[in-house]
């Protein structure tokens, strides 16, 4: 068969259907973090869910860095750092975003069910 | 001291069919587009025209699924082999691709409807694309934000796919035009 079939426009109707589905799928809505988590040069790593609303403060190389989790989203509201970089980072909601105070050595980072590593060089 | 006596280089010849032959030069050209695409630069891994996958899909349809089969994978071990990435991620990523689409040809071509070069194409740059996508995320980059490219490197599969199977139904009909006339 060397014509296009009936199969043929099957097949290629799907396939171009299945294509805004896809984009609406992974670059609509993009997956939502699931923890966060909290990294200091002073204290222990600290995991907690992104669904609970809370306000912590993190003890750092130059003082108290506070951090905020509301509506799914975390940010630094402040940081005894100069350029304040971290808080103008603002908020994150994505899987994989991060803010961080290098001054102070606070990072906080938003990550997936899955996450292992970014990826495997050879 | 021992002198070296001439002796007869041993003969090996190994019995071929027409059907190794036919695999060989198939498997020859597939080789040879694989390796000249490789060297065409890429914006993302992955996104290749896959035009050795023209080769594979006029196997299929004019030799059948055995022949297909065959020629698709020498191509990916022979490809990489002489590119210098046997064994590499980049093997395993194309060999898997490869083995998916073989497998979505074989099923297919035994459906009870027909497809064109189209139809089959399309279908085998999905599959490729697919099982290439899902080991890259197993093996080699196991983060989320790997799904962000999906729907880019399907769209790349489908443009592909069916420009291909345009490409390989004019060869098609010129190989049945040559064979009518001889």
């Amino acid at each position: 068969m060397t014509r296009t079939t009936l199969a043929d426009k099957i097949v290629v109707t799907l396939a171009v259907l299945l294509l805004p589905f896809l984009y609406i799928e992974f670059w609509g809505n993009s997956s939502q973090g699931e923890v966060v988590q909290i990294r200091s040069a002073n204290s222990e790593t600290i995991t907690l869910p992104l669904d609970q609303d809370k306000q912590l403060k993190i003890a750092g190389a130059l003082g108290i860095s506070t951090i905020e989790i509301k509506d799914r989203q975390v940010r630094f509201i402040d940081s005894p750092c100069k350029g304040k970089q971290c808080i103008m980072t603002g908020w994150l909601n994505k899987d994989g975003q991060l803010a961080a105070c290098l001054p102070n050595g606070v990072t906080v980072q938003i990550i997936g069910r899955d996450h292992r590593f970014d990826a495997v060089n050879f | 001291m021992t002198s070296f006596r001439y002796t007869e280089p041993m003969k090996l010849s190994i019995q071929t069919t027409r059907e190794d032959q036919r695999i060989a030069w198939l498997a020859a050209l597939a080789i040879t587009i694989h390796i000249a695409e490789s060297a065409l630069p890429s914006p993302i891994p992955g996104v290749k025209p896959g035009l050795a996958n023209i080769i594979t899909i006029i196997c299929l349809m004019q030799y059948g699924w055995r022949c297909a089969a065959w020629v698709a994978t020498l191509r990916v071990l022979v490809g990489s082999i002489l590119i210098g990435t046997f064994l590499s991620p980049s093997f395993a990523l194309s060999m898997s691709g490869a083995i998916a689409s073989i497998i979505v040809l074989g099923l297919a071509s035994r459906l009870p409807i027909e497809f064109s070069a189209i139809g089959y194409s399309l279908l085998a740059a999905m599959a490729h694309m697919t099982a290439q996508f899902f080991v890259a995320y197993k093996l080699f980059i196991p983060h989320q934000g790997l799904f962000h490219l999906l729907p880019i490197l399907i769209t790349v599969a489908v443009v592909f796919g069916i420009g291909s199977g345009i490409i390989a139904n004019h060869i098609l009909k010129k190989i049945r035009e040559q064979q009518i006339e001889s």
